[in-house]
């Protein structure tokens, strides 16, 4: 567009591959071609790569290695684990028991829309609301737990509202509940947003799965891990040649692993001078919103400065009532990339489920854009933006106002 | 020497005799203008067209014919040397070819002989060929009554041999009504509308009203891609792309939200007539259907239609939904419409538009927006694509 210099303002649907991981990628993609299953040396070469891989991706969520189980992506990681319950509840086309999953209004789509699906092959499921603030109240999903329930799904950061759900609450509830009850409960996290983006632990969670993505961290695209903690082994659907221990069959993307471990690692390096730098771009960029006539921040109850609710990579806001793709556009016209609420379901005609699950009416939640930044955004790129739609907006929304009725 | 050629037949054209050599011309140039780049001839003789053609673009040409305004059918011809031998094998070939594609097992052949010099009488011809089939392929049948396909022979200067018809798209030649300005939406019925008028010889100019950022770039491909699908029935199509924002903004600050879509209308019909005045387009075209919308009732489509002095075509207006749609998807256009990009924000589709508009009351309306000279601005920014 006329050598309009771009600003990148969309990571959290896809963030630029770290130079280092590309690299990786295309030295173990020419050198280390032949499939980690194979018993010659070039295979044993390519298993002992993998192996290390694992260990080291492992480390960086600290957890023990035999625990991972890469995947092609956060989607897939999502839909092993929740496919896995057909798995159990259909064990020899016989239905054993009631199968009941709980989790929450909020998720991504791969894990909302999987659930609904899986409703029609005798699996229920429960979606708790957030409150206004976008976060699940672990009480409100303790409320939905029933003996049925044998798992929990809750995301760590919500991809539209940058929401950190309180995943320790969630966990405790849940353990409290299956103690009195005896029975276990699985609980899984999908923490595709949360990785090297916000400081957690596992082990302290006490979560037994956890899904990762590689390109949302400057891996590259096609890739993703499961975190399925020891002694948590709910059968897997994929059958075939019983690699990554049987529950991923197919030949593991061995470049695309080595790529995402070396995003984690050096994300996980940085995170807390990373972090520094994004809460203050994202209170910048809060702050200067909020001076735009007719703007809204998402959750409206987000403090320009709020790191422990909300992460600091996703801003989401609106002008209601301009569509948030009318804002789009513009901004995109301007160089800037932001996306609607979710870059996943803009194309869906059901993209405000989000916002609405936090009590904001359909007109409202169809004016929410995301704004997503990364490690390398600066405070020039989010002044841009902002100096962008403080020209833009102001006839754009007198436009979508009109005169009234 | 055999050569292959389509022969086509014309219905409407031939009635309109004095224009007759006229028509023959366009609906020569319309063939022509729809196969660019491929080897062809087409010429015509004792009031036939025959498009002359080397084998391996049989496929082309016939897709083309079946989207040829004018054509009422075609068929496939062998011509030939004026020999009962050069016939009799040309026949076996023609046949065999019937057989293999399972168009059945009873035939019967029809012989005409203009030439009356040729030695053998039509009824001779027809007996030879007929046995020489029944001996090559057994299991073969005559029945005169009820055939399944039938071999049909002519004498003329050349000897020809047709395969089974073809229907064309019937109508009037691409260029030989006039020229008319379509309202082209992303939608499924203006295509429609525009494709009905091509199919009665109208050349087709096409408007679209774009109005970023309130619409999308996707939505303005779609409009593109559904004038290029119509270009494969009506060559040449225009598509003018007319930037209209400045127009939604000032409509949105003056009007009462009510009023918002019929004034919209309005001015889309404003300036539809200014532009037809520069290209020289006599009618407007618009998809509109009897009560599918608010801004289709007949109070709005008078309202709308006041703003022009130009006849407004509407060949949609007694049709259904699922009318329109069969059309849609018959001449390509249904999938690209329904693709989801709204051409439309939901901005200005209020909730409850006006259904009866007062005209009057409207018409001031429309005084207060004092949008002449936006109209005119836009006029100049407008750019044109043609396919």
């Amino acid at each position: 567009m006329g050598g309009q210099e771009t600003t990148y303002l969309d990571w959290a649907a896809s963030a630029p591959p770290e130079p280092d991981a590309v690299d990786e990628a295309r030295e173990v993609s020419l050198r280390l071609f032949a499939n980690p299953s194979s018993p010659h040396a070039p295979g044993r070469e390519a298993g002992e790569k993998l192996e290390q891989m694992r260990s080291r991706f492992a480390g960086v969520l600290g957890v023990e290695a035999r625990e991972i189980v890469f995947t092609s992506g956060g989607t897939e990681s999502n839909g092993a684990i929740l496919l896995s319950l057909l798995h159990r509840h259909r064990l020899g086309g016989v239905q054993r028991q009631k199968t009941r999953v709980v989790s929450t209004a909020i998720e991504h789509s791969s894990v909302y829309e999987q659930l609904h699906s899986l409703q029609g092959h005798g699996i229920t499921s429960a979606f708790v609301a957030p409150r206004p603030n976008g976060a699940v109240d672990p009480q409100a999903l303790a409320d939905a737990l029933d003996e049925d329930t044998v798992m929990v799904s809750v995301m760590m950061v919500n991809n539209e509202t940058g929401a950190v759900q309180d995943l320790e609450g969630v966990a405790r509830v849940v353990r409290d509940f299956s103690a009195r009850r005896g029975r276990k409960i699985i609980v899984h996290t999908d923490a595709v947003q949360a990785l090297g983006k916000i400081p957690f632990s596992l082990r302290q969670l006490d979560v037994d799965a956890a899904s990762f993505s590689g390109h949302k961290i400057g891996g590259l695209r096609g890739v993703g891990a499961l975190f399925l903690r020891e002694n948590t082994a709910p059968g897997f659907l994929s059958m075939g040649g019983g690699q990554e221990r049987g529950r991923r069959p197919g030949t593991e993307n061995l470049p695309g692993i080595c790529a995402m471990t070396v995003a984690a690692e050096k994300r996980l390096l940085h995170l807390e001078q990373d972090r520094a730098a994004a809460r203050e771009n994202a209170r910048l960029l809060i702050h200067g919103l909020r001076e735009i006539k007719g703007a809204w921040i998402f959750p409206s109850a987000r403090e320009e400065d709020d790191a422990a609710r909300y992460s600091p990579y996703i801003v989401s806001a609106g002008f209601p009532p301009l569509p948030a793709e009318v804002v789009v556009r513009m901004a995109d016209s301007r160089g800037y990339c932001i996306s609607t609420g979710s870059a996943c379901s803009s194309k869906k005609k059901d993209r405000t489920r989000v916002p609405e699950s936090m009590g904001l009416s359909h007109e409202t939640a169809l004016s929410a854009i995301r704004v997503s930044i990364g490690p390398s955004t600066t405070a020039a790129q989010i002044d841009g933006l902002l100096a962008a739609l403080r020209q833009d907006i102001p006839p754009l929304l007198s436009i979508a106002q009109g005169r009234g009725a | 020497m055999t050569e292959l050629l389509f022969l086509v037949k014309y219905g409407e054209i031939a009635l309109k005799k004095r224009n007759r050599g006229a028509f023959v011309k366009s609906l020569k140039d319309s063939i022509r203008a729809k196969l660019p780049g491929l080897q062809f001839s087409v010429y015509e003789t004792f009031h036939r067209v025959f498009v002359r053609f080397p084998p391996e673009q049989e496929k082309a040409i016939s897709a083309a014919l079946t989207r040829t305004f004018g054509v009422v059918s075609f068929c496939k011809a062998l011509q030939i040397e004026r020999d009962i031998s050069a016939i009799e094998s040309a026949a076996v070939g023609l046949a065999e070819g019937f057989i293999a594609a399972g168009m059945g097992k009873k035939f019967k052949v029809e012989t005409r002989r203009a030439d009356k010099s040729f030695p053998l009488s039509s009824y001779e011809i027809s007996c030879r060929v007929g046995e020489l089939l029944l001996e090559r392929f057994p299991g073969l049948g005559v029945d005169v009554h009820t055939p399944d396909w039938v071999m049909n022979i002519e004498i003329r200067e050349h000897a020809y041999l047709y395969g089974p018809s073809i229907d064309g798209p019937y109508g009037l030649p691409n260029g030989s009504s006039g020229k008319g300005l379509l309202l082209l939406s992303g939608g499924i019925d203006s295509p429609v509308a525009g494709w009905m008028m091509a199919k009665r010889g109208m050349t087709i100019e096409s408007v679209y009203f774009h109005s970023a950022p309130f619409t999308s770039e996707k939505a303005r491909e779609k409009v593109e891609t559904l004038a290029r699908t119509l270009s494969g029935w009506a060559p040449g199509i225009v598509l003018f792309v007319v930037p209209f924002t400045p127009v939604l903004a000032r409509i949105k600050e003056k009007a009462m939200d009510e009023e918002v879509t019929l004034l919209l209308r309005a001015c889309m019909t404003s300036f539809a007539t200014l532009l037809a005045e520069r290209s020289g387009a006599m009618c407007l075209i618009t998809g509109e259907s009897l009560g599918q919308v608010a801004s289709q009732t007949v109070e709005s489509m008078a309202f709308t239609g006041s703003f022009t002095e130009l006849p407004v075509f509407r060949p949609l207006v007694g049709m259904n939904k699922e009318e329109i749609i069969t059309i849609a998807r018959k001449i390509d256009t249904f999938e690209t419409s329904n693709l989801p990009y709204a051409d439309c924000c939901v901005l200005f589709s209020p909730a409850h538009p006006l259904i009866r508009p007062n005209q009057r009351k409207m018409k001031l309306s429309f005084g207060h927006l004092h949008v002449e000279t936006l109209l005119r601005e836009a006029l100049e920014k407008t750019e044109k694509v043609t396919f």
